[in-house]
C-alpha cells in the first residue's frame, strides 16, 4: 500500500493534510503490522480529519462509526430488520399456505415451519451497523471509531473481540470472518481512562496543537485566500491565546475558521476592531473571550492582567 | 540489537510504564519492519508500540538516549595535527602536571577518553549505587567530574597555556589546541552523564520489586514516599476502574424497570401490531453527589488524594458538584471537569493557598448554604472529605444538620483514627452524631470500602 515513511507523508499531503515523520511512521506501521490506531491528543487537532486523508490517499472507503454514551452493539455491529421480515411473512402468506397445507396439527406446523425458519433469519434481514458493514466489506476499508472515550465501558469491553481477531459472533448466524483486515483508527480526547486491554492491542499515537510554523504551513494550505503576513500575524495570535489560561482552547479547527472569517471579512490587518468582532470565532466561552480581551487590549500591562486572571 | 530493545523494556517496567508481552512482541516487529537506520524513525516505532499514555512519554524520552545513545558525543584528537616537536613539548609540559590533572588533560587532548573499566570504577567511587533516580544520577556525575578533577581544569588549562608558550610552541598551534581541550570537555563531561543514567537505569531494571499493591493499599496515606505515591496513583486508578464498572452494571440494572404497554404499542406499530419489541419503563435513577474537600494545611498530605478521589467521582456521577474550602467555600467543578487528573488537583491546590490557622469550616458552611445550596435535594448524597480541625473556629453545628435534613444523605471520610477525633481543635466529635455515616479513610483499602459502599447503598 505504502512503499515507506515518506511516501506515506507525501500522499498524506497530497490530501491536504499535513502529517508529521511521527503520524506518518505510525500509520505506516498500521499497515505492515495490521494494528488499530489509538489517537488521542486534544478536541480539533484533526485526529478524524486523519482518518479521512487516510482512506483518501489509499482509496480505500471510510466506514465511520461515532461513539456516544449509551451505543451498544446493536447500533455498532447489526439488527434485524424486523419490519422487513414482517413484510415477508405477509407477502409471503400464499406459499406458507402450500407449505404448511396438508398439516393436520398445530404441533406439525411448528415443526415444519422451524425447518423453514433459516431463511428469516439469513443475512437478507441482517441490518449491519458500521462494525458489521467494515468486517464485511468486499474491499479493504479505513474504520474510524470516533471519540471512543465517550461510550461505555461494556462497549470498550465488546470492541476488544473486533478488534483482536476481526471476527464477531451473531449468535443466529455465528461467526463472520473479516474478509479483508480493515485499517482500524481509534481516536480520544482523553476524557476518561481508555482499558489497559484496549491500548494494549493498538499503536499509540499522541497528536497535540502543532508548532507555529506547522499550524502557519496547514493554515497556507487550507484557506490558500488569506494574505502570507496575515495568515503569520493570525497563527501567532492563537498560539498567544493558547499560552493563556483558558476554558477551551482554541483547536486548529478553529483557526481555520477565523483564517477564512478573516477573508470573507476582507480583513486588511488584525487590529484591535477586528480582533474584538470575530474573537468569538476563536473563544466559545463569555469568559474566555473577557480574558483574551482584557489581555490583548492591555497593552503594557498584559503582565500583570495576566497574572491576575490566574 | 533485539537484546538491547528488550533491555530497554526492562527499563521502561522498572521506571513505571506498563509493557506487556504482546506490545513487546509488537515493538520487535515494528523494528523488524522499518528497521534502525533512521533514528527518529526508530524511536516513533518504538513509542507508539510501547507506550500507550501520554503522561508516560517522559519516561520514554529519558530513558531512550541511554539505551540507544552513542554514549555521548566524541572526543576529538588534537594531536593528530601537531608535528613531532611540538608533539614532545606537549608531552613534556604535560609531565609536569601533577598526577590526576595529568591524566585528566591526556584524556582531552589526546581524544582517548577513560576506559569504561576506570569509568566504572570511577562510577563505583562515587556511589553510583545508590543512586535511583536521574536528581540522584546528576549528584553522581558531578562527584565523578571532580573526582577527575574538573574543577580545577581552568586553572591548570592556564598553566599549561603558559607553560607551552615559555617552551615556544607557535600562538596558533596552542590556540587550535585549547579549543580541542574545551570541546573535549563538554564532551567528555556528556559521556559521563550518559554512562552514569544508563548504569542507574540498569540498576534499576534489575532491582527485585519490592513494593506490592497490598502492602501499599494499607500504608497511611501521609507517610507515602514520592515513589510510593506514584504507585498509589496507578491503584487509585484501578480502584476507580472497578468502581466505574460496578456502578455501570448497577444503572443497567437499575434500568430495567416494569412493562410498559404503551410505548410497547407504539414501537410495534411499524410491525403490524405485532410486539417484537418490548418496552419497559425506565426507572428514573438520578443519583446527585455532592463533594465538599478540606484543603486545609492539616489536610495537605491527604489532600491530592482526596482531591483525586473528588475528581473521579464526579467523573462518575452525572449530576455531582465538588466544592473545596481552607477559610472559605469554593466550587472546583469546572476546575476539575475539562481537565486530566493530574492537572485537575495541581490547579486546584493552586487556586486555594493553603495559609496556615487559616481553616474555618463554619464559614465555609455557611458560605455553602447561602450560595450552593440548590446544589442539594433529596436525592443528593454529600460526602465531606476532611478531618474536622476548624482551628477552634465555631463549628456551626446547626448549618451542618440543616444540611443533613435537607440531602438524602450525608457522609464523611475523615482521615485521622477515631481516638484523635475530639483533640486539640477538632471538633469531629460534635459532627459525628450529625452524620449519617463517618468512615475513617487512613489508606487506600478503606478509601476503597467506604466508597464502594457510598455507591452501593441507596
Amino acid at each position: 500500500m505504502f512503499k515507506d515513511i515518506a511516501d506515506v507523508r507525501g500522499k498524506l499531503g497530497q490530501q491536504q493534510y499535513i502529517a508529521s515523520e511521527e503520524i506518518g511512521t505510525v500509520v505506516y506501521l498500521a499497515h505492515s503490522l495490521c494494528k488499530p490506531i489509538l489517537a488521542e491528543g486534544p478536541a480539533g487537532v484533526g485526529k478524524t480529519e486523519l482518518a479521512k486523508a487516510w482512506a483518501l490517499s489509499t482509496g480505500m472507503p471510510l466506514i465511520r462509526l461515532q461513539c456516544y454514551e449509551g451505543l451498544d452493539e446493536s447500533k455498532a455491529l447489526y439488527e434485524w430488520e424486523y419490519a422487513k421480515q414482517m413484510l415477508y411473512t405477509q407477502l409471503l402468506r400464499d406459499t406458507l399456505r402450500n407449505v404448511l397445507g396438508d398439516v393436520n396439527s398445530l404441533a406439525e406446523a411448528a415443526s415444519r415451519l422451524a425447518q423453514e425458519e433459516d431463511v428469516f433469519f439469513s443475512e437478507n434481514f441482517l441490518l449491519p451497523r458500521p462494525l458489521l458493514t467494515a468486517l464485511t466489506s468486499d474491499e479493504p476499508v479505513v474504520l474510524l471509531i470516533d471519540e471512543i472515550d465517550r461510550a461505555d465501558v461494556e462497549f470498550e469491553a465488546f470492541l476488544l473481540e473486533v478488534l483482536s481477531d476481526f471476527q464477531v459472533s451473531v449468535p443466529e448466524l455465528g461467526t463472520i470472518h473479516a474478509k479483508h483486515q480493515p485499517m482500524v483508527l481509534l481516536t480520544s480526547n482523553n476524557t476518561r481512562e481508555l482499558s489497559e486491554a484496549l491500548k494494549r492491542r493498538c499503536l499509540y499515537l499522541h497528536i497535540d496543537y502543532p508548532s507555529q510554523d506547522a499550524e502557519l504551513e496547514i493554515v497556507r494550505l487550507k484557506v490558500p485566500d488569506l494574505k502570507p503576513a496575515l495568515a503569520q500575524q493570525a497563527v501567532a495570535v492563537v498560539h498567544q491565546l493558547r499560552n493563556m489560561d483558558l476554558r477551551k482552547m482554541p483547536s486548529i479547527s478553529e483557526t481555520l475558521d477565523w483564517a477564512r472569517a478573516l477573508v470573507a471579512l476582507n480583513a486588511s490587518s488584525i487590529d484591535e476592531k477586528t480582533l474584538t468582532n470575530t474573537l468569538t470565532v476563536l473563544l466559545k466561552y463569555e469568559t474566555d473571550v473577557q480574558k483574551a480581551r482584557r489581555m490583548m487590549g492591555g497593552g503594557d500591562d498584559g503582565g500583570r492582567h495576566g497574572r491576575y486572571n490566574r | 540489537m533485539d537484546n538491547r530493545v528488550v533491555e530497554f523494556i526492562r527499563g521502561l517496567r522498572a521506571a513505571g510504564v506498563r509493557v506487556s508481552l504482546a506490545e513487546s512482541v509488537d515493538a520487535m516487529h515494528a523494528v523488524e519492519s522499518l528497521g534502525i537506520t533512521n533514528k527518529e524513525v526508530f524511536r516513533s516505532s518504538l513509542r507508539a508500540t510501547l507506550v500507550k499514555e501520554h503522561d508516560d512519554f517522559a519516561a520514554f524520552e529519558e530513558l531512550f538516549p541511554l539505551y540507544f545513545g552513542s554514549g555521548g558525543p566524541p572526543l576529538q584528537s588534537a594531536m593528530d595535527d601537531m608535528s613531532p616537536e611540538e608533539q614532545e613539548m606537549m608531552q613534556m609540559a604535560l609531565s609536569a602536571l601533577s598526577g590526576r590533572m595529568q591524566q585528566l588533560l591526556d584524556w582531552l587532548s589526546s581524544g582517548e577518553g577513560p576506559s569504561k573499566e576506570e569509568l566504572e570504577e570511577m562510577a563505583r567511587r562515587a556511589g553510583v549505587e545508590w543512586a535511583n533516580s536521574p536528581q540522584e544520577g546528576r549528584w553522581v556525575t558531578r562527584r565523578m567530574l571532580q573526582q577527575m578533577g574538573f574543577a580545577q581544569l581552568e586553572e591548570q588549562m592556564q598553566q599549561l597555556y603558559e607553560k607551552l608558550q615559555e617552551m615556544g610552541m607557535s600562538q596558533e598551534a596552542i590556540e587550535k589546541l585549547m579549543g580541542v581541550v574545551e570541546a573535549n570537555r563538554e564532551a567528555l563531561a556528556e559521556q559521563v552523564a550518559q554512562r552514569v543514567g544508563q548504569q542507574i537505569a540498569e540498576q534499576r531494571a534489575n532491582r527485585p520489586e519490592d513494593l506490592h499493591g497490598s502492602d501499599l493499599m494499607h500504608k497511611p496515606l501521609q507517610s507515602l514516599t514520592e515513589e510510593d505515591a506514584n504507585q498509589l496513583r496507578k491503584e487509585v486508578q484501578r480502584l476507580v476502574m472497578q468502581m466505574r464498572s460496578r456502578a455501570a452494571l448497577r444503572r443497567k440494572r437499575g434500568n430495567k424497570g416494569k412493562f410498559d404497554p404503551k410505548s410497547t404499542i407504539r414501537a410495534n406499530l411499524r410491525n403490524g401490531g405485532v410486539p417484537i419489541e418490548l418496552k419497559f419503563k425506565k426507572k428514573k435513577l438520578k443519583p446527585s453527589l455532592v463533594l465538599i474537600c478540606d484543603v486545609s494545611t492539616s489536610m495537605r498530605a491527604v489532600a491530592e488524594f482526596m482531591l483525586r478521589l473528588t475528581y473521579e467521582l464526579q467523573d462518575q456521577v452525572a449530576r455531582a458538584r465538588s466544592f473545596a474550602f481552607n477559610s472559605d467555600m469554593q466550587e472546583i467543578s469546572v476546575t476539575l471537569s475539562g481537565r486530566r487528573a493530574a492537572d485537575a488537583v495541581t490547579q486546584v491546590l493552586y487556586d486555594i493557598p493553603p495559609g496556615s490557622y487559616a481553616t474555618d469550616l463554619g464559614n465555609s458552611l455557611n458560605t455553602f448554604s447561602k450560595k450552593f445550596m440548590d446544589a442539594v435535594d433529596g436525592r443528593t448524597t454529600v460526602v465531606i472529605l476532611g478531618d474536622g480541625r476548624n482551628n477552634h473556629n465555631s463549628p456551626r453545628i446547626d448549618l451542618m444538620k440543616d444540611l443533613q435534613r435537607r440531602a438524602k444523605r450525608l457522609v464523611w471520610f475523615n482521615p485521622e483514627p477515631q481516638r484523635q477525633w475530639g483533640t486539640g481543635d477538632s471538633d469531629m466529635l460534635e459532627y459525628y452524631p450529625v452524620c449519617d455515616s463517618v468512615s475513617v479513610v487512613r489508606n487506600l483499602a478503606q478509601l476503597a470500602t467506604a466508597v464502594d459502599r457510598l455507591l452501593t447503598e441507596r
